[in-house]
């Protein structure tokens, strides 16, 4: 399989404040990856200095080939990177259809592209497409974090970067970004998962790392580690047994 | 008296659509970098003598004049942003830029009165003397010009931002400008845009300002008061309250010279300005504002 994705020796801080060091990890084209951990784990932090939004301190990161570690997001976006963040972050005051508009800046020239676009995203959603001329902000959350997914396929990335799609969302919610985020990938788009919820994100994705304060303390197949020991205790501090009874 | 509400309510909104192009600017610019352009105010004054200049100087249109002035804002909302607000940001304290901009209002104008001295120009348009009379009303060609021009102005902007690409861009980089990042946007280049519109609204504003300030180069002061008025009284960063605010600011002013007295506009302007802080501080038209973390 080609590499798409290397990351190496990441060192990464907020300030002054360290929160990673020594993250290393690869995504090869067509993976679904997953990083999981508990809270203050590193995840987020690790996948936004893959986006861009955080640039580390020391180490490289790699995409096709180009050394990204010092670009500024809105490069990476061109290159096929685009991030799904935390929490949404949906433009609270552009109508849902106008928040998909600008996930497909970079091709703001080519007006036809982006209607072609949008409706393959309103095929996808059609949710979304019946909410198009509404304000993202008075969207309920399960139909923003669609918006959010869609707003990122707009750009038609090599790689989709996610940051806890499930966090407030509801379990039949969930189910159903679960199900987008593997069909996405069925067509043919890596994809970076970062989830607190280990269940979804080890049935999901085909390989995994494991984080604990701020470096990678496992990895390998999400069969293997669903099995190991380490996860458990990177989210219970171990003797925890009933985590992934389902 | 029908006929002299009437008459005054257009005088109002003649004085007021000139406002709103000036606190329009400083909205955008709040919009996206919740910062205070102080030297705003100057820019309206540069304006006006360059309108003033190329008029009477250069013998230029008056029309032409206010492209002029239009052209001259652009160019010093640029040379702000570049010199001042793209250096200055990042650097940890928000209150560096704010005090620059007071620095840079004070050097422009001492430059202006080294140039230009204190006694007043005198600043007439070649449409300030022909009146038209309809039912009852006088209307200057001036002030016909003005809200055709402001209007035309205001409804452009408001197409761009609703309807283009980067109007929508800029949009989203005044509500989140990380995530704009990570759509591809640069932040950097909207937010030199917003300064460049800015501006470019203020030297027009000034252009149509100038005949009826007196045109020192402390014009612009007068003007930029209220703008802060009319901003706050619309809610910070909002372009549609601003609008209304900035015409509700002329309609009480021409109506407070005709029922009161010329000395209390300011008086009755600021009373509204403590009112609405005490009561919306969010501004009469206050966006429905849902947080999302």
């Amino acid at each position: 399989m080609t590499e798409l994705l290397v990351a190496e020796g990441l060192e990464l801080a907020y300030g002054e404040i360290p929160a990673c060091r020594g993250i290393t990890f690869h995504v090869d084209q067509g993976e679904i990856v997953t990083l999981i951990g508990a809270n203050g784990a590193g995840k987020s932090t690790t996948l936004r200095a893959i986006a861009g939004a955080l640039i580390p301190r020391a180490g490289m990161i790699r995409f096709r080939g180009q050394d990204i570690t010092r670009l500024p997001s809105y490069e990476r976006t061109r290159l096929g990177i685009a991030l799904v963040p935390e929490g949404r972050r949906v433009f609270p005051f552009l109508t849902a259809r106008e928040n998909l508009e600008l996930g497909a800046f970079k091709y703001r020239n080519d007006k036809p592209k982006v209607s072609t676009l949008l409706d393959k995203i309103f095929a996808m959603f059609p949710r979304l497409s019946e909410r198009s001329s509404q304000n993202a902000g008075t969207l309920s959350g399960g139909e923003q974090q669609m918006l959010a997914l869609g707003r990122a396929m707009m750009s038609e990335p090599y790689l989709l970067c996610l940051d806890e799609p499930s966090l407030g969302l509801a379990p039949m919610v969930v189910q159903d970004i679960f199900r987008t985020i593997r069909s996405i990938n069925a067509a043919g788009t890596t994809v970076l998962l970062v989830e607190q919820n280990a269940r979804y994100a080890l049935e999901t994705a085909s390989r995994g790392y494991v984080l604990q304060t701020g470096s990678i303390i496992a990895s390998g197949p999400c069969a293997k580690l669903k099995d190991d020991e380490r996860v458990r205790e990177a989210y219970l501090g171990g003797g925890a047994k009933k985590l992934f009874v389902s | 008296m029908l006929s002299v509400l009437l008459q005054q309510g257009i005088n109002g909104i003649v004085v007021g659509s000139l406002y709103v192009l000036v606190a329009l600017g400083l909205t955008l610019i709040y919009g996206v970098l919740v910062q205070i352009n102080f030297a705003h105010a100057d820019i309206v004054t540069l304006g006006a003598f360059a309108a003033y200049f190329f008029t009477f100087v250069l013998g230029g249109n008056y029309l032409a004049s206010i492209a002029v002035a239009l052209v001259v804002g652009a160019a010093l909302g640029w040379l702000m942003n570049a010199l001042i607000f793209a250096p200055l940001r990042n650097r940890g304290n928000e209150l560096l830029p704010l005090i620059a901009t007071i620095g840079v209002s004070i050097m422009l104008q001492n430059t202006m009165l080294a140039w230009f001295g204190p006694i007043p120009f005198a600043f007439d348009t070649p449409y300030s003397n022909d009146v038209i009379r309809v039912a009852g009303m006088f209307f200057t060609i001036q002030s016909v010009l003005i809200i055709v021009v402001s209007t035309a102005t205001i409804g452009l902007l408001y197409a761009f931002m609703k309807f283009t690409f980067l109007g929508k861009a800029l949009r989203a980089v005044s509500q989140d400008r990380e995530t704009a990042g990570l759509m591809g946007i640069n932040p950097n280049q909207l937010i030199m845009l917003t300064f460049v519109i800015a501006s470019a609204l203020a030297g027009m504003g000034g252009a149509m300002l100038g005949p009826v300030l007196v045109l020192t180069p402390f014009a612009g002061t007068s003007v930029i008061v209220k703008a802060f008025a009319i901003v706050i009284i619309g809610g910070f960063g909002n372009v549609e309250g601003t609008i209304i605010a900035g015409l509700l600011v002329g309609l009480i002013e021409s109506y407070t010279t005709q029922f009161l007295d010329p000395g209390l506009i300011d008086i009755v302007v600021f009373a509204l300005l403590l009112l609405t802080l005490a009561l919306r501080p969010t501004g009469l038209i206050a966006e429905k504002r849902e947080e999302n973390v």
